[in-house]
């Protein structure tokens, strides 16, 4: 079993933005990784180990589309346990949603996968495409916005079960398959692979890297392909026109009265 | 101030992880845990376990050995943010992975190493180091606890005081004297003879305990000699020195901190229709406190650059402590000025610590030991 998980930088969420050009200006940004990969590397790593011990079930293969020189982030997947990763060299902020679907499916294929997790979406531009396009061009059946997931290993399956208005869908997912998780995936009984016994101590949240983990993150296998190593020609069909920020929020008004709100709504918003 | 990969205060990316890592911790379960044990001054040994969990207990010992190998830089991250939000816990922390396990580490045998490492690595068992008497404190050649060998055994006599985790620890690193030499041994908590007294309540560091290690007459094994008798005095002198640094590192923690509590309050506190931070009283309260941290910040991660197994430098870890340590204090202090009467509740935890500050300057060695120290060592190359 190989199971394939995406990780993005992004810019710090917690900064405000800066634009520039009528774009956002990334280059005094200080980047991050994606926390949705942060809980996408442990269901992976949920479902590779054997909770308590030391053997695994699967290998855990990060990968990220992004410049070789910047992949900080990749780093810190694995230190958090993940095998080796798979960077591909490319300007990330230069690509659309499709470009990166396709680098990523043809490393699937190149690998030889079995699953792709990948976080629900990523914090800077919330599109919430990659996976589903990916599991298009690979012709893969794939659960979205997991919030369980049980391997069945007998059956070669994955039973999904996700979080709906009207209470939890469940669907059975042959590999290989495209899986998407969301929040509630890391609970301590929400990922099962049929060998972790019942009650190992999981955490409600993805792990901390170890020290020994940190240590070990720098004698990993990390590949860099670039885009014509995997066939793919890349180049963003979506153009983005301009970006601007939201203006300004007026100050509001303070009014003594209930009479007066009204008369102010009436007279000067005129939403009365 | 950058802390990430390539500063002064993180030089390389696995430094930057550790930093994540601990400070995530730090926040995410000391933090929540950190009044409860000031209140009952206890320490917490289930969250001390996680410390083993995660990798830290072994900070600087090789990793062929079960540690993390790293150096005195990543120690100084640990303790720095850790301190932030338990300084207490942090002193314990100190007291096993610095005092024993770093200590230890470098004076021991491969039986002893095999013996010992698994267990303080994991926090399976938690450790502590006797050194101070109730009669030799900063005169600590100046102690009178003796071990005398008696076949395959060393009888150790004498009473060690103020050590941190002595309630909770399952073995000691201890200083005795042998024949008038200093010589270092490993004690087991269940060692014939040996016994601890009860807890020395105290102001503050109260996420941690303190307590007398009493030998009548304690019958060590010989096999838990430390190097030679007589090496001691080399052992305590280079562990002094990540001693120091990491302590200090605790003081940079607790000032960082309260710098952080202090802007936010003074920009949230109205008073006369403006938020103090408009005042000038405040201002200097806030600007002299965050220079001071900057510039204590600087001192010790300079200095844990130049502090190692195989490297001396006591004059960098006794000036490191010597500054750092008052900067805790006085940046605690300024921010329950600022703070005023909510400051001295514990509703917040700068009250907190404000108490644990004040151990930086008396233990590991007293401002005034570091200002011998460092009177003497400066004046050497003077006198000849």
């Amino acid at each position: 079993m190989k199971i394939l998980v995406t990780v993005k930088r992004i810019p710090d969420p917690v900064e405000p933005p800066k634009f520039a050009g009528g774009q956002i200006d990334t280059s005094s940004a200080k980047w991050v990784q994606n926390e949705f990969d942060e809980y996408a590397i442990e269901t992976a790593l949920r479902l590779a180990e054997v909770g308590g011990g030391t053997e695994r079930l699967a290998e855990v293969v990060v990968v990220s589309v992004c410049p070789a020189t910047k992949r900080e982030h990749v780093t810190n997947f694995l230190a958090m346990g993940a095998n080796r990763a798979i960077v591909v060299d490319a300007d990330d902020t230069q690509l659309d949603a499709q470009s990166v679907a396709q680098l990523i499916a043809a490393v699937f294929r190149k690998e030889g996968a079995d699953l792709l997790v990948s976080g629900k979406l990523s914090q800077d531009n919330e599109s919430n495409e990659v996976s589903q396009r990916v599991a298009g061009l690979l012709d893969l059946p794939q659960a979205t916005f997991a919030a369980s997931v049980v391997w069945d290993r007998s059956a070669n399956a994955l039973q999904v079960a996700r979080e709906v208005e009207d209470g939890v869908e469940t669907k059975r997912v042959p590999l290989p398959a495209v899986l998407s998780v969301d929040l509630r995936i890391v609970l301590p009984t929400s990922v099962k692979n049929g060998a972790t016994p019942e009650g190992h101590p999981y955490p409600d949240k993805p792990r901390l890297a170890s020290l020994r983990g940190i240590t070990m993150a720098k004698t990993k296998k990390v590949d860099v392909l670039k885009p014509a190593d995997l066939g793919v020609s890349v180049g963003a069909k979506v153009v983005s026109r301009g970006v601007v920020a939201p203006p300004k929020r007026q100050a509001g008004k303070i009014v003594a009265s209930v009479e007066e709100l009204v008369e102010k709504l009436a007279t000067e918003a005129k939403v009365l | 101030m950058n802390l990430g990969p390539g500063s002064l205060f993180s030089p390389t990316a696995e430094h930057d992880l550790v930093r994540q890592t601990v400070a995530e911790f730090a926040r995410r379960e000391v933090d929540p845990r950190a009044a409860e044990s000031d209140r009952r001054g206890t320490l917490d040994v289930a969250l001390f376990r996680r410390l083993g969990d995660l990798g830290l207990l072994g900070v600087t010992v090789p990793a062929a050995d079960g540690g993390a190998g790293m150096d005195a830089v990543a120690a100084v991250i640990v303790h720095h943010e850790l301190a932030k939000y338990d300084p207490g816990f942090t002193l314990a922390y100190l007291a096993h992975a610095m005092l024993f396990v770093n200590n230890f580490y470098h004076c021991s045998n491969a039986e002893q190493r095999a013996r010992y490492l698994p267990k303080v690595l994991s926090g399976e068992w938690v450790a502590g180091m006797g050194m101070t008497e109730p009669g030799a404190g900063t005169d600590v050649l100046g102690m009178t606890t003796t071990a005398r060998r008696d076949g395959d055994h060393y009888v150790l006599r004498g009473t060690k005081t103020y050590i941190t985790n002595a309630c909770e620890a399952h073995c000691f690193l201890v200083y005795a004297k042998v024949g008038g030499r200093v010589t270092a041994f490993v004690v087991d908590r269940d060692c014939p003879g040996f016994s601890t007294s009860g807890h020395i309540d105290k102001l503050g560091m109260r996420g941690s305990t303190m307590a007398e290690l009493v030998f009548d007459d304690a019958r060590v094994p010989a096999q838990n000699l430390l190097g030679r008798e007589g090496d001691g005095i080399g052992h305590m002198m280079r562990n002094l020195e990540i001693e120091r640094l990491t302590l200090a590192a605790i003081s940079v923690g607790i000032a960082d901190r309260c710098v952080e509590i202090m802007v936010r309050f003074a920009n949230e506190r109205q008073a006369f229709g403006r938020p103090i931070v408009d005042f000038g009283q405040i201002q200097r309260y806030i600007a002299d406190g965050f220079a001071m941290t900057e510039a204590a910040k600087c001192l010790v991660y300079n200095v844990a650059r130049e502090v190692g197994p195989d490297v001396r430098n006591r004059i960098g870890s006794d000036a490191a402590k010597l500054f750092a340590g008052p900067v805790g204090k006085t940046v605690a202090d300024y921010a329950m000025q600022v703070m005023g009467g909510a400051g001295y509740c514990r509703e917040f935890p700068v009250e907190r610590l404000w108490r644990d500050a004040k151990l930086i300057e008396i233990g590991g060695g007293t401002l005034e030991a570091h200002q011998k120290n460092l009177a003497k060592d400066l004046s050497r190359h003077v006198r000849g």
